[in-house]
């Protein structure tokens, strides 16, 4: 009866220490306790209540050592439950403000979406009717030669927007694996370098970064463009890998052709246009600026419009945890109360008899 | 035909920068805030060899410097 009832109390002690809202319920154990027939000695030890902080713990090593032998699981369970309700609450909390970020980068990226995509519409006229030259001269690729090909990747500085930069990384490599061929590479943003860094950094001409802070500028494309004409190798073809934008779930890496001037100068319709043979070298850095800008407004639309999506996927997820943990919250919560009760009342009826 | 942007050792894409730049600095006021927003270009560039990475420098004025010594070969 002794050691029972020292079980009890120590569970008690337990309770009293981790949670002082409980303070109703330990008063009502206190209460129930005292009016016992025969109080044992320890019994008087209700007192402990008032004893000061730094005393405490050592009673309660004190008790729960006493008590290991007999019914030591019940107070073990008991600080179980208690940390995990904390636990479960600080998860709670977190997963909340977690949610509330997600959501607001997903008001943003829909604010920037749709001026993202008007500014891809407009330019895809740019890049759409520079290339209509080349589309009535059918200019064809030259064959090899030895000459590299150059492929200019259109990624961008930021990530937390789902798989599109390491869709177009992917794009690369398999293009580089299906065209076995020379390659070097031009990498715009910072993502997609450091991807093609690990596997390819050979082939790594040039990067660029600081792209995607705001929509790409016909500024910015000029100054690649220049920067990739200064590039002292003649390439047979250069390549602008992007992200197309096919509608707002799905993006496609793409291909858009740049040539080189011998390759305008061999076309087979090129008889039909007067141009002076001079004046190619601009058209072709013009054209290369143009569907470079047409690529980076077109990643850029397509970037935003992934992060959205990805951010509502998870702001959805945080929603659904959030529901689950509440629940399983609420649940353990009832168990924590539950189990106090019993322990109290079987406290009070061993106290009785 | 000799192009005189050419002649001076910059690029048509220079050319037209600087062109636009100009047309835009003498718009109105209200006008050219706005204007020359999309004449802003703030990139940073890498040249990598053999597989490292050299040193990142501000794109504006690399080409500037590119520009003028190629001005400086042709003449």
């Amino acid at each position: 009866m002794r050691l029972l009832i020292d079980s009890t109390r120590a569970a008690e002690e337990e309770l009293n220490a981790r949670e002082q809202t409980s303070s109703e319920l330990r008063e009502d154990a206190a209460r129930s306790s005292h009016p016992s027939p025969n109080p044992s000695p320890l019994l008087e030890q209700a007192g402990v209540n008032m004893l000061s902080r730094a005393a405490r713990p050592a009673f309660r090593t004190g008790a729960a050592v006493a008590l290991r032998p007999a019914a030591a699981s019940a107070p073990i369970v008991q600080s179980s439950n208690y940390a995990t309700l904390r636990e479960i609450e600080g998860r709670l909390k977190s997963i909340r403000n977690i949610e509330k970020i997600t959501k607001t980068m997903k008001i943003v990226a829909s604010t920037k979406l749709t001026r993202a995509q008007r500014a891809m519409n407009e330019s895809r006229t740019y890049g759409q009717t520079s290339n209509t030259v080349f589309d009535e001269a059918e200019t064809k690729p030259l064959e090899g030669e030895g000459k590299k090909t150059l492929l200019v990747i259109c990624s961008s500085d930021k990530g937390l927007c789902g798989g599109i930069h390491s869709g177009l990384t992917r794009a690369v490599r398999r293009l580089m694996n299906e065209k076995p061929a020379d390659y070097e590479l031009v990498i715009l943003g910072e993502k997609c370098k450091a991807q093609l860094s690990r596997g390819n950094a050979k082939d790594i001409a040039l990067t660029f970064s600081n792209i995607g802070k705001g929509i790409p500028s016909f500024a910015d494309a000029q100054a690649v463009a220049d920067q990739i004409s200064l590039l002292p190798t003649d390439y047979a073809e250069v390549k602008i890998m992007y992200n197309k934008f096919v509608n707002a779930q799905s993006y496609e890496a793409t291909v858009i052709p740049a040539f080189s001037e011998e390759a305008i100068a061999a076309s087979p319709n090129f008889s039909s246009f007067e141009v002076d043979e001079e004046a190619l070298a601009n058209l072709r850095e013009y054209s290369l600026a143009n569907s470079l800008y047409w690529a980076l407004a077109e990643g850029h639309a397509c970037e935003q419009s992934a992060r959205r999506n990805a951010m509502d996927n998870a702001s959805k997820n945080a929603g659904d945890m959030i529901s689950k943990y509440q629940i399983l919250f609420n649940r353990t919560r009832q168990a924590v109360i539950t189990g106090e009760l019993v322990e109290i009342i079987t406290g009070a009826a061993a106290s009785e008899s | 035909m000799a192009f005189a942007w050419k002649a001076a050792g910059i690029t048509y894409n220079r050319y037209l920068a600087v062109a636009a730049r100009v047309v835009r600095r003498s718009l109105k006021e209200d006008k050219r805030l706005v204007a020359e927003r999309r004449g802003e270009m703030d990139l940073r560039f890498a040249k990598w060899e053999n597989g490292k990475q050299g040193e990142a420098k501000n794109l504006a004025s690399a080409n500037e410097q590119a520009m003028a010594q190629q001005a400086g070969q042709q003449q």
